[in-house]
């Protein structure tokens, strides 16, 4: 079974006088294990996109499924359980916590799921050790570099072992080098067996995905499977 | 989310913006220290005056002329038909005069002389500090037999050994049977700046007449008050010949009747200084509030944030309510202890030392706790209700 399901999905927003459809009758799917891009201009309806497959918002038209569940009858409640448990986000800006340690930010998924203290630092504490940064576990996102923010942003995705990795222009905000690591990273995730949707405009992150989907005015352009590019 | 988890979330936060988290709470500490500061200054100031009226004697009803005209309206011999009603513990008739009280040509200071029975003590609530009181065969025989109030003693420098020696009252020597303890002034009239001899000597050595200042009546306990005083005052109108349309020749006053209205209307000032002190919390709330929602502006980011790392909107709102309240918890805490300073130090000048009233603390507490729930529930909800893909991209 799929791990996600689109079927004609739309999107609407209404700014007063003018309604925007930011996606129109997208359909899709992508299988659980798949590392898939999703890729297209700026104004393109990526980030309407990344919303509503990771459950922050919900279509307008058409039909929505999650790991089995119609996300679009939910409501706002059970959707932030959906967060919670099945999706971890990485975003462009990193969006760490400010004036939060690393180990805190990354425990914060666990603290809504209801996790213990001492199970929430140790499981934090491994995550951010497997992403090479058991000794900044006490840093504040300021004394960061930004590839470390990043890092500490996918630990804090990956800690609740979700089913689906969701991330916006990952490699965005970073220097060249440190967005190669990063996006090794995903590519290992991926060879782990772990579900991960790259949402990007950048043609060389895209190609880390085996599957690209080219977005455009917010309706499915293109879409290619491809060997990965080294 | 347990509540102690966000309690510790919202501690971590004031931790970091503790300049502003104390200006904050600066509203609801001056608010809770006032409320607590005056509402003990009101208790004190209750508390007092309960003491020193009750020290007039319980159970007194006092019976006095209201003169119409120059001739005594109230006798001698009212007070003795007066003793003729039951249910009565003690009758004592006050006939005063002012006179010169001297132990020299030198040493001499001037007071009311006062003639009474021996009843006196028990009906105006007086301990003797030594000696003893005006004995019923002393008042019965007239003797020139006198008990000192506390300050005529001062004033004449006599103490305990004065006991027993002679005191010229007017330019008769009468013998000093006892000196009273001190009870402190309760308005007007310093009781004791008097002198007290038995009622015959008053007419027999220095004034005329029988007509009496007052008559001290001490009701027995159990008795009903009302009853008494309508007795009394049956009697009163037929001795004096009243007709039934006209008013009476004397009053009777009740002595609890003055002690309740003195407690209420120190119980009212209080609510009052209360209440005004609680405007003070009130303006402290509002500035938590204030601050609250700059604050829900402030981390519209960190809340999308959240929001998608799987907080719930009742997540969020426990979050900043919980913040809200801990800082009005954290400013009541402060305030009641300010408070309680402040009570202990007025206290302390007005001599009604410290008055720990658990109930003021704990009205407190529960007011600051509403304080901080009220104000903080809607930037809370605020916050709640956010889109978390508007908040994500908020700048």
């Amino acid at each position: 079974m799929s791990l996600l399901v689109l079927e004609h999905v739309g999107r609407d927003y209404d700014m007063g006088h003018v309604q925007v459809q930011a996606l129109r009758d997208v359909s899709m799917s992508i299988e659980r294990g798949e590392m898939v891009a999703i890729v297209g201009p700026s104004g393109s309806g990526k980030t309407t996109m990344m919303s509503i497959i990771g459950c922050l918002d919900r279509p307008t038209t058409g039909r929505y499924e999650l790991d089995g569940r119609d996300v679009g009858t939910l409501d706002d409640r059970a959707l932030a359980a959906i967060r919670s448990r099945t999706i971890g986000f990485v975003f462009q800006s990193y969006n760490l916590l400010p004036g939060t340690s690393a180990l805190d930010n990354v425990a914060t998924p666990l603290l809504y799921q209801g996790v213990g203290r001492k199970e929430r630092v140790a499981r934090a504490a491994a995550a951010l050790e497997r992403l090479g940064l058991g000794t900044r576990l006490g840093h504040e996102p300021t004394e960061l570099s930004g590839g470390e923010q990043q890092r500490v942003a996918l630990a804090r995705a990956l800690v609740t072992n979700p089913a689906l990795v969701l991330a916006d222009e990952p490699t965005g905000n970073l220097p060249q080098h440190q967005g190669e690591e990063v996006l090794g990273l995903f590519r290992s995730l991926h060879a782990a067996g772990n579900t991960v949707v790259l949402i990007t405009h950048n043609p060389d992150v895209a190609a880390a995905a085996e599957r690209r989907i080219h977005l455009r005015d917010g309706a499915i352009e293109s879409e290619e499977r491809v060997g990965v590019a080294a | 989310m347990s509540t102690l988890e966000l309690v510790r979330l919202a501690l971590s936060r004031l931790r970091r913006s503790r300049v502003r988290a104390a200006l904050t709470m600066l509203g609801v500490v001056i608010g809770v220290a006032s409320v607590v500061g005056l509402v003990s200054v009101g208790r004190g100031t209750t508390a007092q005056i309960t003491e020193q009226l009750s020290s007039l004697g319980t159970n007194l009803l006092t019976i006095s002329p209201t003169g119409r005209s120059t001739t005594a309206s109230l006798t001698i011999d009212d007070a003795t038909a007066i003793e003729g009603i039951d249910g009565l513990a003690a009758v004592a008739p006050e006939i005063e005069t002012q006179g010169t009280v001297a132990t020299s040509a030198t040493n001499t200071t001037t007071t009311s002389i006062v003639g009474t029975s021996a009843q006196y003590a028990q009906v105006r609530a007086y301990e003797v500090w030594q000696g003893t009181f005006l004995s019923q065969p002393e008042v019965d025989e007239s003797l020139r037999s006198v008990v000192l109030g506390a300050s005529v003693a001062t004033n004449l420098g006599l103490g305990a050994e004065a006991v027993g020696s002679t005191i010229q009252i007017e330019g008769i020597p009468f013998e000093i049977v006892g000196i009273l303890q001190p009870k402190g002034g309760a308005g007007f009239q310093n009781p004791d700046d008097e002198v007290l001899v038995p009622l015959g000597a008053v007419s027999k050595y220095f004034v005329g007449g029988n007509g009496v200042r007052a008559i001290g009546v001490s009701v027995a306990n159990g008795v009903d008050m009302q009853s008494v005083r309508d007795q009394i005052s049956e009697l009163l109108r037929v001795r004096h010949g009243i007709g039934a349309t006209d008013t009476d020749d004397f009053q009777i006053f009740d002595q609890t009747q003055l002690l309740q209205a003195a407690s209420t209307i120190s119980g009212t000032l209080t609510l009052l200084l209360g209440g005004i002190a609680s405007i003070a919390l009130v303006v402290g709330g509002i500035g938590i509030m204030n601050i609250m929602l700059v604050s829900v502006r402030e981390r519209t980011r960190e809340i999308g944030i959240r929001k998608a790392l799987g907080a719930r909107g009742r997540d969020i709102l426990s979050q900043f309510l919980i913040e809200a309240v801990v800082l009005s918890l954290v400013g009541g805490a402060i305030g009641i202890g300010l408070g309680l300073v402040i009570s202990a130090l007025i206290g302390r000048l007005a001599g009604w030392g410290f008055i720990f009233d658990p109930t003021t603390v704990a009205a407190a507490t529960l007011f600051s706790l509403a304080v901080g729930v009220v104000f903080g529930v809607w930037p809370a909800r605020q916050a709640a209700r956010l889109d978390p893909v508007a908040a994500l991209r908020f700048e």
